[in-house]
């Protein structure tokens, strides 16, 4: 999956998580987090969102996150919705969002 | 809420509860989001939250990724979390961003130089000989010259038409390096005022901002530590601005140096000449190449737009 522009998904409202997606030129996920739970799931929220881009296939992307103590179902299904958005994509697959 | 309305909001949202009473709301004014207010028994119940989201998503839908607020000192830890980023504090006010390094990156992105450096900031509405003048004369001080275009567009003359008459006006200026200001320096038309109690105190901190971010941040990344600026004998507000400049500044290690204007040579008086008609007259007062600008965009009809955003403040 190619990012071509900016895609956003989700709120900041609480148990939300917004996430953009924006394009890069080179290839790797460059990824800036700020979550009120930093401290005790910061690593567990960079992982679901790095693990659901490489399931999609985006190999080069600027996401930017903000957390407010979204689940992570939540946090890969706001992933999903703003990098199909990203890619102008809409050949959704639709399926049950597991627990990592 | 103690706030007043100023103008510029282009969409707005509200938060009402079941019987539509009015809880909060906040709008969208260009790049910048205004007038963020909720009522006192939902503050800390997210309804903050609930409004910059829905502001955020309205402007990535419009294409506006980098995304700007003013706030006072207390509020910046609500809009920390709401992923803003402290820019600039003064005068109890701090200015925010949507980016943890949006200024880092404008920063990275600017051509730098070397030796003594030195800064002007112009807007150039539109370039005249006095802004060649001063150009010519602060680069013969510096080993280079960083000339700051203030980007935005609330002048009569389009940021793209300032930027190509100040290029083309500095060509022969061979240290000098012409840069856009982005969203980084902080213009009348930028700050909101409507937050801060004292409307006269208002101005002082918007300069205040302005300059701690340029002393603190831009200044030592480039490695400026002198700042031009010509005489104002004409306008208060940019003579109040020039003041401030030479009270601030300093404290950051950066030399602020005044040269004398010359005589009669106005970016305003050029625009009244045109305004009659008067095309030229304005010879005398602008390079050859603004006024080739000028001229040609007056047959292409470009021009028009000239008037059209009319707006007189004190920059020069």
């Amino acid at each position: 999956m190619k990012i071509i522009t900016t895609g956003v998904a989700g709120t900041m409202e609480s148990s939300d998580i917004i996430v953009t997606i924006e394009p890069k030129e080179n290839e790797g996920i460059e990824l800036s987090l700020e979550s009120d739970v930093m401290q005790q799931f910061g690593k567990q929220i960079e992982k679901v969102i790095r693990e659901t881009l490489d399931e999609l296939g985006v190999k080069a992307a600027k996401v930017s996150a903000v957390d407010k103590g979204a689940l992570d179902c939540t946090v890969a299904a706001r992933t999903m919705a703003a990098a199909y958005r990203a890619a102008e994509s809409t050949d959704y697959v639709f399926k049950e969002v597991k627990s990592k | 809420m103690g706030l007043r309305y100023e103008g510029g909001a282009e969409h707005s949202v509200f938060l009402t509860d079941d019987e539509g009473e009015m809880l909060g709301t906040g709008s969208l004014c260009g790049s910048v989001l205004k007038y963020i207010a909720v009522d006192e028994s939902l503050q800390g119940e997210g309804g903050a939250a609930a409004i910059v989201s829905r502001l955020v998503s309205r402007a990535y839908l419009l294409g506006r990724k980098k995304l700007f607020l003013f706030t006072k000192a207390q509020n910046e830890y609500m809009f920390r979390s709401l992923g803003f980023f402290p820019l600039a504090e003064a005068g109890g006010a701090v200015y925010m961003e949507n980016s943890r390094r949006g200024l880092a990156g404008y920063l990275d992105s600017l051509e730098k130089g070397e030796g003594v450096q030195g800064a002007v900031v112009v807007n150039c509405n539109p370039f005249t000989l006095g802004h060649k003048y001063l150009m010519e004369t602060a680069a013969e001080l510096v080993d280079t010259l960083h000339v700051f275009v203030v980007s935005e567009d609330a002048s009569e003359f389009p940021f793209k038409t300032r930027f190509e008459m100040v290029k083309k006006g500095t060509a022969h200026i061979k240290n000098l390096i012409l840069h856009e200001s982005g969203d980084y320096m902080i213009s009348h038309a930028t700050f909101p005022t409507y937050f801060i109690k004292d409307e006269a105190k208002a101005k002082d901190v918007n300069v205040e901002l302005d300059l701690t971010l340029f002393g603190k941040r831009i200044a030592p990344a480039l490695g400026i530590t002198k700042r031009f600026v010509g005489t104002e004998p004409y306008c208060a507000v940019t003579n109040a601005y020039n003041e401030a400049m030479k009270r601030m500044l300093p404290k950051f290690g950066i030399e602020v140096i005044e040269i004398e204007r010359k005589e009669g040579i106005s970016a305003s008086r050029v625009r009244e000449l045109l305004k009659n008609g008067d095309i030229e007259s304005i010879k005398t007062l602008v390079p050859r190449s603004t006024y080739d600008i000028i001229e040609r965009d007056l047959i292409s009809g470009a021009a028009f737009a000239y008037g059209s955003a009319a707006r007189t403040d004190g920059s020069i």
